[in-house]
């Protein structure tokens, strides 16, 4: 039997225990004597390591070591003597990749019309014309060095004028550009023979946090459509495709990318003539780019498989043929489903950049412990001690850079409306 | 089979002739012989496991049958893949869980095969769609995405996608089988009007009622064979096989 209750208008509210600060604290946390022990130990525990954080934090630590570091974080020795020559006027070129940078946000933000990357465009360029007003000096920082960072402004609101008054305005056009952008970037650090201004500067030299975005970038835009490739392939009717791109995941995925990097400096040069034009720095970027692909390929045939077959059985069935199938019907719904495995992939991929240390390059991780470990003043080691606050700032900057990539992608998931269906 | 077709000209636009399909060993398909005429409304009804969506989807290749022949309007069914797409081209079709990309909008959706496949101008495919869309009773919803209607809505935009290509066949397999009682009937109604208006239509559907008001025939499967093709009247009141009759006790 049931009670038949008559229909009503009025909401009760929920009994007092189960709402306010109160009621949480009681129900999280000491719901029982077991949950009570275990809330006042954490709690000890937790409050100990923040005590004695602090303490180091304000009272001990010594961040001169950063300081004295400057340039050297963002650019390694690429203003040095032995890189750059005697005049040391290399400083202007990462400079002017960093305009070319805020140039293609400010398109960005036109294009997008707002919202995020409009957020995004302007929090990055002020936090880098900011740096035009540090008190002390990031690399030999004249006035030049410093208009330079203030430049960052103007390109901004140029790349918005640009994307908004003229017909460049289409993410079709910022993305050609962007690519078109990172290979002036390319040419602009590497130099090029005979011009005035522009003296090469050797790959050996590249360094610091430069390295590491330069590597993360080429890396994620290079892999992303190798991984959709080989995704396609593994699942292709085709056995010598298939096969092909098994064994190529399979080899990349099975080897620990520190061995790679090993073997491609070892090996290669075994296989290859003496003067073989491929650099080692090159050679590293080639290994982290297809390791990271293999990768990718996984996680997007993760995304194709979760797809139900009678998308792609609609698809057919409307007369497309198999290619505009996969490419307006499959591929979309996959990639979507999969921004977070892929985006962890590309997070990943940009800690592992620090990694190049493997064949001598100075990234910023091995630059800053290396300078700390080694740097000699009037004889003495004076930042020897100084490791833990260099290793606790580098790991504040990696966190800002990865954070931030999962942030935005959050925010695209959000855009795309995943995990609403 | 039965020749009386609505149309003055009989002309076969579907003819089936000794179809098998084996799913590895199990032999889904033994031996389909039958002809659709132009026009005509086609109800298949049998049940679970006999074959009848697999004989559908046969029909535009979403299944492929290892003996026998199939020849739709005039193509002959061969692993000549020109030959598929031209038939696809040709036949729409309808399943039952929509299968509607929830990437795309429900103007998208029905756009997408005419401006890719058949190359019309979008503003052309734009206005298709909203005529469609009308004749399926919702043009409001043109803008939103398939996840944002219920499940009756989702399937008569699943018609009128079907439809945009212009099939003069149009299949549907169990098209009401995934939606909550109240809807099924405006899905019904779409098909109803569908069939006035001399579409050819191979339906597996469970909708009796609907069987005997529109169908010109049913068609019984069981165990992969047909065992009853017989205009409504007949099946439900004369048929000729123990079968039927124990399968439409079970269902009425």
């Amino acid at each position: 039997m049931s009670t038949i209750t008559e229909p009503t208008t009025t909401q009760l509210p929920p009994p007092r225990s189960e709402t306010g600060l109160v009621g949480w604290l009681r129900a999280n946390l000491f719901s029982s004597g077991f949950n009570t022990v275990l809330t006042v130990v954490v709690g000890a525990l937790a409050g100990w390591a923040l005590w004695f954080g602090l303490l180091w934090l304000f009272v001990d630590s010594d961040f001169t070591v950063i300081k004295t570091l400057g340039g050297l974080l963002l650019i390694g020795q690429y203003n040095s003597e032995q890189a750059c020559g005697e005049a040391r006027n290399c400083f202007w070129r990462p400079q002017v990749a960093l305009l070319l940078v805020t140039l293609m946000l400010g398109m960005s933000w036109a294009v997008a019309g707002g919202g995020l990357t409009k957020r995004i465009a302007i929090l990055v360029t002020v936090v880098v014309a900011l740096f035009a007003f540090l008190p002390y000096s990031l690399e030999r920082m004249g006035w030049d060095v410093r208009l330079l960072l203030v430049a960052n402004v103007p390109a901004l609101l140029l790349g918005w004028a640009l994307a908004r008054y003229t017909a460049l305005g289409t993410w079709r056009w910022v993305a050609i550009l962007a690519v078109v952008a990172f290979l002036l970037t390319l040419v602009l650090l590497r130099g090029l023979p005979g011009v005035p201004g522009l003296q090469p500067v050797s790959l050996l030299y590249w360094g610091g946090l430069m390295l590491n975005l330069l590597l993360a970038v080429a890396g994620i835009v290079v892999s992303f459509p190798i991984g959709i490739a080989l995704a396609l392939g593994r699942r292709s009717r085709l056995p010598v495709v298939k096969l092909l791109c098994v064994v190529f995941i399979e080899v990349f995925r099975g080897v620990p990318l520190i061995t790679l990097l090993f073997m491609s400096q070892v090996l290669v040069p075994l296989a290859f003539p003496e003067n073989f034009p491929l650099d080692s720095l090159l050679r590293a970027a080639i290994i982290i780019t297809l390791f990271s692909a293999a990768y990718t390929a996984e996680n997007i045939r993760g995304g194709l498989q979760a797809l139900h077959p009678g998308q792609a059985e609609a698809a057919r069935a409307l007369g497309l043929p198999g290619w505009q199938t996969t490419l307006l019907i499959s591929l979309p719904q996959a990639i979507r489903n999969v921004i977070p495995a892929i985006v962890g992939q590309f997070i990943a991929l940009f800690k592992d950049t620090s990694l190049v240390y493997i064949i001598g390059m100075l990234d910023i991780v091995e630059l800053s412990r290396k300078f700390a470990t080694s740097h000699v003043e009037n004889g003495m080691l004076p930042y020897l001690d100084d490791v833990h606050e260099v290793f606790i700032f580098l790991a504040v900057v990696f966190w800002i850079f990865c954070f931030g990539m999962s942030y935005v992608s959050g925010r695209i998931e959000r855009h795309l409306g995943v995990g609403e269906r | 089979m039965t020749n009386n077709g609505p149309m003055d000209a009989v002309e076969d636009i579907i003819v089936c002739r000794d179809v098998h399909k084996w799913y590895g060993n199990f032999h889904a398909l033994r031996g389909v012989t039958t002809t659709v005429q132009k026009g005509e409304v086609v109800v298949i009804i049998g049940p679970s496991g006999s074959g009848k969506s697999t004989f559908i989807r046969t029909i535009n290749r979403l299944e492929q049958h290892q003996r026998g022949d199939i020849v739709v309007d005039g193509i002959e069914l061969t692993n000549d893949i020109r030959n598929i797409d031209a038939i696809r081209r040709d036949v729409g079709m309808v399943f039952q869980s929509f299968n509607l990309f929830p990437h795309l909008t429900v103007q998208r959706n029905i756009t997408l095969a005419p401006t890719k496949v058949r190359k019309m101008p979008s503003h052309e495919a734009d206005a298709v769609a909203m005529e469609l869309l009308e004749r399926v009773g919702i043009p409001e919803q043109a803008d939103k995405y398939p996840a944002q209607l219920s499940g009756g809505q989702q399937q008569r935009v699943a018609i009128a996608r079907a439809l945009a290509m212009q099939p003069n066949i149009m299949l549907f397999d169990e098209p009401t089988s995934a939606l909550d009682p109240e809807m099924i009937k405006e899905v019904l109604e779409v098909m109803r009007e569908l069939a006035e208006s001399q579409m050819t239509i191979l339906a597996v559907s469970h909708e009796l009622g609907f069987a005997r008001e529109v169908a010109d025939r049913i068609v019984m499967f069981d165990e992969g064979q047909i065992v009853e093709d017989l205009p409504p009247d007949e099946f439900f009141n004369n048929p000729r096989h123990e079968r039927v009759k124990h399968f439409l006790s079970q269902i009425l």
